[in-house]
């Protein structure tokens, strides 16, 4: 049974985590993203529409077209979020209106979408694109620890992708030229451009980086959750992710924190819910937990939990 | 004006869009808009099946834009006192849940609406309380009520209160229900939205209290300046929750509207997207309360419509919701190119 | 042997309604400190600002090294070797110092072609850097703890790190204490020694006469006087500064004072930062009277003024009206007590820029019975309190009472306020910096309501900057240095020079 815990719960933490880090860029450069959960669906939708479109060419048994969804799932979601910040960068418009209103085009337009293409290249009516399953990795001899072996088993091949994209985007944001200058549009956007930076191009990118990182989590929840991408993929994983970048402070490992401990809450609750025999819907209130943790954190510790500063605000650059 | 002119140029693109979309689908716009007004009732059909007719379409377009209306006012009273309020999902949510559970022990319209009001006005005093007392984004509070709201909501209908027939909650019973739905009359099965003429009521009320009442004054001067607002004497913090707990209880009214009235169940596992579209449908509306009703009913109009002009055209109904997230979409921009002017 | 670097030729600068720089021409050598001095809104930063880019001039030009330059954005004059420290900080607040420095042209060191900030060599150079020019900081600081000297240090080392040849500095000293003050005078003598040129905008004479070789002196807009520091005296610099001309005055027929009305007893009142900005603070003001506050900015005054308005908590002392205590009661309370304020910030406190300006009228009356009636407003008396203000006070608007106030001119605006506050009547009316930003004529028109308020028999508190405003319009003068009242006397008994002295924190104590 812990087995199981950890397994489910890294599967379900790790794309969580690389759609917080997606937000955290975007929030860092003080572009407020309510629209991870619909950067997530659409990326899920081109990746699967990508994937689904190949089978007919490689057939559904080649790993081309498990690997190609998620180039395109990563594209689709940055192109997606491209029109967040179109809409907040140039046209200045509220960034959480944005937000709100790219999860409802998302919904809407991917729904409609899988529609027409089923049925008007697959020849189906079907609102869902069916994905074939997921292999599973176990790295011989780590697996076989006592315990912690059960880490490196049975791992999805998207885990070890996003644990390496992690770690780039954690180079890129503290260490490079361009994370040290978003950083700094986020927190002071008129010092940032008196230094020389180009403030609306930093977030432009921020943006398009947190729908790619969306985008990679939206296909990791469609292969990992269901096998599928239908409308179901909206189940507010975007939200949670919002949720864990709060908890975790701006910060990028913290909110791996935040996520494991979302994630293995989830995977403990709904182990120990199967194994004193409870109906699943039990469930249901162990997922509260996260939104309640982070609730509370920042009735507590309000205080502390700095958000960027200039976030949210609209930097227009004749305004002094 | 300027704002009903800029809602008008986003509804005008976005319809020019969807008419685009549709001539690449193949299909004849002019054709498909036609059958929009005739599946809403605005418009004669060809032909009706039994007990059918143009006016139990328009009918059951009244029973749907009733909760609309609610949501959107209660999105527009909280932007006027400087709110966003993205919560209005989940107290819906909870105020239908609530009314549910009251009509079990007394089915009584009164009781669901009286218990409605109250419950949505407990959940958005609770999130004007945290910002005004402890600064917490009543955005970020809000998105985790929803979730919250929603998880244990879920919990309780599945656990307790299930439908196994259709998987959603048992029905509220009838004699609690705000819909009279398949009444009887000259021979035809109609929809009767009795909320709905409470659901205008309030919005000219609503109007009336923001603009001819001391408290419409403060709720928009703590809204649009509270620094001017504590220079002009006001109660800055208290002035806040009373904006968010009347929210909250205009939240709560449409969510017995929708699940007591429109629905007679509610549906586990989601938050209704209402609650989100009527940030979008306020917007339209310029954030008045007789825009709301307006942007409401043209709302209602393309999703209740278009369902029979999926039918008749044979399009993908999701084409609905497309060009309704259009019109959200242009009208984001248009309320970018008021602020614009403003300065 | 004295070579130009700079030198701003028949510069005109106008705002709507004011003459920022008029044909101002003068010349900055390599290698000098040169000092602007001017009151407020004699037009100082206002030309400096055109020379790093902030403003384009309607007029004249700029040489930069014998070139005419057409400075569009402080990046291009960045490039041209020009640097500026502004009043307030431009800073990254959770940054480390050295990261602030090194921003927007940080050392790079490429892995696999990807760019790389070399902190290490970041944090070497700074404290190379720092090391050179005896400009304390630790490079690993995160900036937003540090003091606000250590700040200034921070922004000096941005443009040196940048090797700017040209340093400006716009009131550096306003924020800092008496040691920090001589501190960095002491590091403006050895960026001049080592061949920068300063520019120094300030209006402290005693900063001018440390370190300044020469100074141009502003008023009004206009170069008075270029003075080699060296052979003038702080008076004669005082003298041409304040300007013999007093353009501006108002008919005034002699005080009676009445009754004491307000009466401020040791006022202690913290600052958004936690400190005492108002150190007890004592004086009375009579009916009839007009008590002026002079002094340079950021010496209180905002914080006196909200106190005793009841916008600002109160941390000692009392603040009594007409013998009632007022302290620490609501602003509602201070409002039905009888006290009118005209605050400074008119665009985000004195108004609701997006109410018309028929709404904003009762905006501190709103709740009395007169505009409203049972919680019901009363449209009538909005519709006809709003004409009337407009035709009294001549507020023009584009659509009369539904112009929203947003789109009228600043000066219509403070009339708005000034209009609402005196109908309200009140024993106690507090006027804070009324004219700033306006033109001539409003400025005549502010100070004759100042005096009709006078002689209504209130009491007026009128705070300025402006000590021309104070000259002409007081009965008693109190100045205010870094949260105290330095002097209080009889205006007749006071001279602008004796007044600036107390304003710089020179006059013999009383």
């Amino acid at each position: 049974m812990p087995d199981t815990i950890i397994i489910d719960g890294l599967s379900f933490s790790l794309p969580l985590f690389v759609m917080a880090v997606g937000g955290i860029f975007s929030e860092k450069s003080g572009i407020t993203n309510l629209a991870l959960e619909g950067f997530q669906g659409f990326g899920a939708f081109t990746g699967a529409f990508a994937a689904v479109y190949l089978y007919g060419v490689f057939g559904a048994d080649s790993v081309i077209p498990y690997w190609a969804s998620f180039v395109f799932a990563v594209i689709g979601g940055g192109v997606f979020a491209l029109l967040h910040a179109l809409l907040c960068v140039r046209f200045k418009a509220d960034q959480v209106i944005s937000g709100v209103v790219m999860n409802i085009l998302a919904m809407a337009l991917t729904s409609f979408l899988t529609k027409r293409i089923n049925a008007s290249i697959f020849g189906n009516s079907g609102n869902k694109f069916m994905l074939s399953a997921s292999s599973r990795i176990t790295i011989p001899g780590l697996s076989e620890l006592p315990v912690v072996g059960a880490v490196f088993r049975d791992i999805y091949p998207f885990e070890l992708v996003i644990v390496a994209v992690a770690l780039v985007m954690w180079l890129v944001l503290y260490r490079t030229v361009y994370g040290m200058r978003l950083r700094a549009c986020g927190d002071n956007p008129q010092s940032a451009d008196a230094a020389g930076i180009n403030v609306y191009a930093v977030r432009t990118v921020a943006v398009f980086v947190s729908g790619c990182l969306s985008g990679l989590a939206g296909m990791s929840f469609a292969y990992s959750v269901s096998a599928q991408f239908s409308p179901d993929i909206y189940l507010g994983y975007g939200y949670l992710s919002i949720a864990a970048l709060i908890f975790g402070n701006w910060s990028i490992l913290p909110a791996l924190f935040a996520c494991l401990v979302f994630g293995f809450a989830r995977s403990t609750g709904a182990a120990v819910i199967h194994g004193l025999g409870l109906p699943s819907s039990y469930n249901d209130l162990v997922r509260t937990l996260p939104y309640v943790l982070t609730l509370l954190l920042l009735v507590f510790f309000g205080r502390r939990n700095r958000s960027p500063r200039a976030l949210g605000q609209i930097y227009d650059k004749g305004m002094r | 004006m300027r704002k009903f002119t800029l809602s008008c140029l986003a509804i005008g693109i976005s319809l020019i869009f969807g008419a685009l979309i549709l001539w690449l689908m193949g299909k004849n716009p002019g054709e498909a808009y036609m059958s929009i007004l005739q599946g809403a009732g605005l418009m004669e059909k060809a032909r009706y099946s039994g007990r059918q007719s143009m006016f139990t379409d328009f009918m059951s377009l009244v029973d749907a834009m009733t909760p609309m209306i609610f949501a959107s006012l209660a999105v527009a009273l909280a932007l006027k006192g400087g709110f966003f309020n993205i919560g209005v999902s989940g107290q819906m949510l909870f105020a239908g849940f609530c009314a549910h559970m009251a009509a079990q022990f007394l089915p009584s319209r009164i009781v669901v609406v009286i218990v409605g009001f109250v419950a949505g006005a407990v959940v958005g005093a609770l999130i004007g309380w945290l910002k005004s007392r402890f600064n917490v984004n009543e955005v970020v509070s809000s998105i985790m009520l929803n979730s919250i709201l929603m998880y244990v909501i879920t919990f309780y209908i599945y656990t307790f209160y299930i439908n196994p027939v259709s998987r959603n909650s048992v029905s509220v019973p009838a004699a609690a229900r705000l819909t009279l739905s398949g009444f009887r009359w000259e021979g035809m099965k109609v929809d009767i939205a009795l909320a709905f003429p409470a659901a205008v009521i309030t919005a000219v009320l609503l109007h009336w209290f923001i603009n001819k009442t001391t408290y419409g004054y403060e709720i928009k001067a703590v809204g649009l300046s509270p620094r001017a607002a504590h220079y002009a004497g006001m109660n800055v913090g208290r002035t806040a929750v009373i904006t968010m707990t009347l929210s909250g209880a205009l939240a709560g009214l449409a969510g017995v509207a929708y699940y007591c009235g429109y629905l007679a169940a509610i549906q586990p596992g989601v938050t209704p997207s209402m609650g989100f579209d009527a940030i979008a449908v306020s917007l339209l509306g310029g954030n008045n309360p007789l825009g709301c009703v307006l942007a409401s009913f043209l709302i209602t109009v393309i999703s209740k419509g278009s369902v029979y002009m999926s039918s008749r055209q044979n399009i993908e109904l999701e084409i609905a919701s497309l060009i309704t997230a259009l019109i959200l979409t242009f009208a984001a921009c248009s309320a970018v190119l008021d602020r614009r002017r403003g300065k | 042997m004295a070579e130009p670097i700079v030198e701003f030729r028949h510069i005109t600068k106008k705002f709507p309604g004011i003459v920022a720089n008029d044909d101002v021409s003068f010349t900055v050598n390599k290698g000098e400190i040169f000092a602007v001095l001017g009151e407020n809104g004699a037009g100082k930063s206002t030309l400096v600002s055109a020379l790093f880019g902030m403003y384009e001039p309607d007029g004249g030009e700029i040489l930069v090294r014998g070139k005419p330059e057409r400075i569009t954005s402080p990046r291009y004059a960045g490039t041209l070797g020009i640097g500026m420290v502004h009043q307030h900080f431009r800073l990254v607040s959770n940054y480390t110092v050295a990261e602030n420095i090194v921003l927007g042209l940080e050392p790079v060191r490429k892995v696999c072609g990807i760019p790389f900030v070399d902190m290490k060599k970041a944090n070497r150079d700074v404290a190379a850097l720092s090391e050179r020019y005896g400009l304390k900081v630790s490079p690993t600081d995160v900036t937003g703890d540090l003091s606000v000297a250590a700040m200034q240090r921070v922004e000096i080392l941005k443009m040196l790190y940048r090797e700017a040849e040209i340093l400006i500095f716009d009131e550096p000293t306003a924020v800092l204490t008496p040691q920090e003050i001589d501190a960095f005078l002491q590091t403006v003598k050895t960026l001049r020694d080592s061949g920068k040129t300063i520019i120094l905008i300030t209006h402290k004479l005693r900063e001018i006469k440390a370190v300044a070789d020469r100074c141009a002196i502003m008023a009004r807009g206009k170069l008075v006087s270029i003075l080699d520091v060296k052979t003038a005296s702080t008076d004669e610099m005082a003298r041409l500064m304040v300007g013999h001309d007093i353009s501006f005055t108002t008919e005034k027929a002699p005080a009676k004072f009445g009754e004491v009305v307000l009466d401020v007893d040791g006022l202690t009142v913290k600052n958004v930062a936690g400190y005492d900005a108002v150190k007890g603070v004592s004086f009375q003001v009579h009916a009839g009277e007009v008590f002026a506050v002079a002094g340079v900015s950021g010496n209180g005054q905002n914080e006196l003024a909200d106190s005793i308005a009841g916008l600002a908590k109160v941390s000692g002392g009392t603040v009594t009206l007409s013998g009632h205590d007022i302290t620490n009661a609501t602003v509602r309370e201070h409002i039905t007590a009888g006290v009118a304020y005209i605050p400074e910030d008119r665009h985000n406190v004195g108004l609701v820029l997006d109410f018309t300006l028929r709404g904003n009228f009762p905006l501190r009356l709103y709740d009395s019975p007169k505009y409203s009636r049972g919680s019901i407003i009363n449209y009538r008396e909005y519709n006809e309190q709003s004409a009337r203000l407009q035709e009294e006070y001549d507020i023009r608007s584009s659509q009369g009472g539904e112009t929203i106030v947003r789109e009228m001119s600043g000066g219509n605006q403070q009339k708005a306020i000034i209009a609402r506050e005196i109908d309200m009547k009140t024993p106690l009316i507090i006027f804070m910096q009324p004219t700033r930003g306006l033109d001539a004529g409003a400025v005549m028109n502010v100070r004759k309501y100042i005096i009709a308020e006078r002689d209504r028999g209130a009491a007026v508190l009128l705070i300025s900057l402006d000590l021309d405003e104070i000259l002409d319009c007081a009965d008693t003068i109190g100045v205010i240095y870094s949260g105290k009242m330095s002097k209080i006397a009889p205006a007749s008994e006071l001279t602008a020079e004796v007044i600036g002295e107390y304003m710089m924190g020179v006059g013999k104590t009383a």
